[in-house]
């Protein structure tokens, strides 16, 4: 690869790196759900450095290694989809059981009041 | 025997108060429970005015989120059969008792209001009808169980069903997927003719494009289901 190219690409796997630790620093990401970016980094990050190991994606005939890369960082970024659409899942499932709770329990409330007011006045 | 009938009810201030009284009048031996699914008009209101029975979502679910609140609620108080029935008049309670009787003389564990036995009363377009009868036929393939009008949501269940309902049912366009679950789960599913109405006021909630999603979507869940099946997963433990 391409030494300037090589460069470019770690200002970018830098950058990339620096935004993702503010975000977490904040609080703005929960520390659960970005280790599969974090880990994304680190892939970059050693085919950077060790650009001989896209060699090896010759044997499946992709010959530039920087298409090697590209196919790497593709298969990562669906990985990371998924991965939301299943937390996604999850959460609106959770969310609807609250939801369904929340009425059956409203219901309650008010029933109970309305118990309350009745025995209250005719106690008096 | 404790009956409960749900009632889901989205934008239903024009419907709703006949749908009650109706139930009220004339068959006050059956609990009712109104789900507003977080209507934008005064459907609440009418509830509260009324002193109907109704659970109040504080957010919009669907028709299925709703209508499962129903079935957890039937749950959680001990109903031993539980009755969907449609707030926006298309249904006639008339045939309540026609949905009840298999259940209770233990013929079925499901009972399904089918408009298409004995092809009488509002019949729905074509290309619904088309749609219907497509879902059908995947069911019957897949189940071998032939139910006509797989999205009809006049349906009545026994205790067995409230129960797997109220923990496993699909959040949009659920009738069909209910069918679904219930097969998985080894239920005796019956039909019987019933008279719907087109609804009175307000609009279906299903559009041209959605039902596209619709049979695209239902379509795929059932294939799913199988998968299930196959692989010895049992829905509820």
């Amino acid at each position: 690869m391409n030494l300037y190219l090589r460069l470019a690409l770690f200002l970018g796997i830098i950058i990339y790196s620096i935004i993702l630790l503010r975000l977490l620093s904040n609080k703005r990401l929960n520390l659960k759900y970005t280790l599969l970016w974090i880990l994304l980094g680190i892939i970059m990050f050693i085919l950077v450095l060790f650009p001989d190991i896209l060699k090896l994606f010759k044997i499946i005939g992709i010959i530039e290694p920087i298409n090697g890369l590209f196919s790497v960082i593709f298969f990562c970024i669906l990985m990371i989809l998924m991965s939301i659409t299943a937390i996604v899942s999850k959460l609106n499932e959770k969310n609807k059981t609250l939801i369904q709770t929340v009425g059956i329990l409203e219901k309650r409330i008010r029933e109970l009041e309305i118990k309350i007011d009745s025995s209250n006045s005719s106690g008096e | 025997m404790k009956i409960l009938i749900i009632i889901p009810a989205y934008n239903e201030e024009k419907n709703i108060k006949n749908v009650v009284e109706d139930l009220k009048i004339n068959y006050p031996q059956y609990d009712y429970l109104i789900i507003n699914d977080c209507s934008k008009d005064n459907t609440k209101i009418i509830c509260e005015k009324n002193k109907y029975n109704y659970i109040s979502l504080p957010i919009n679910l669907g028709i299925g989120g709703g209508v499962q609140t129903g079935y957890k609620y039937a749950f959680l108080n001990g109903y031993d059969v539980a009755i969907q029935m449609d707030g926006d008049g298309q249904h006639d309670a008339i045939f309540l008792n026609n949905l009840i009787t298999p259940i209770l003389n233990g013929q079925a564990d499901m009972v399904i209001g089918s408009r298409f036995i004995n092809k009488e009363g509002f019949q729905s377009s074509i290309i619904r009808r088309v749609g219907i009868n497509f879902l059908s036929s995947i069911i019957y393939s897949i189940f071998k169980i032939k139910i006509f009008d797989v999205t009809s949501g006049f349906r009545a269940v026994n205790k067995r069903m409230i129960e797997i309902y109220a923990y496993d049912y699909a959040q949009d366009y659920p009738e069909p997927e209910a069918i679904v679950v219930g097969a998985i789960n080894n239920a005796k599913i019956l039909e019987v003719p019933v008279i719907m109405h087109e609804r009175k006021n307000g609009i279906s909630s299903i559009s041209t494009l959605k039902s596209i999603y619709y049979i695209c979507k239902v379509s795929l869940s059932i294939v799913i289901h199988r998968f299930y099946l196959k692989g010895g997963r049992i829905m509820i433990e």
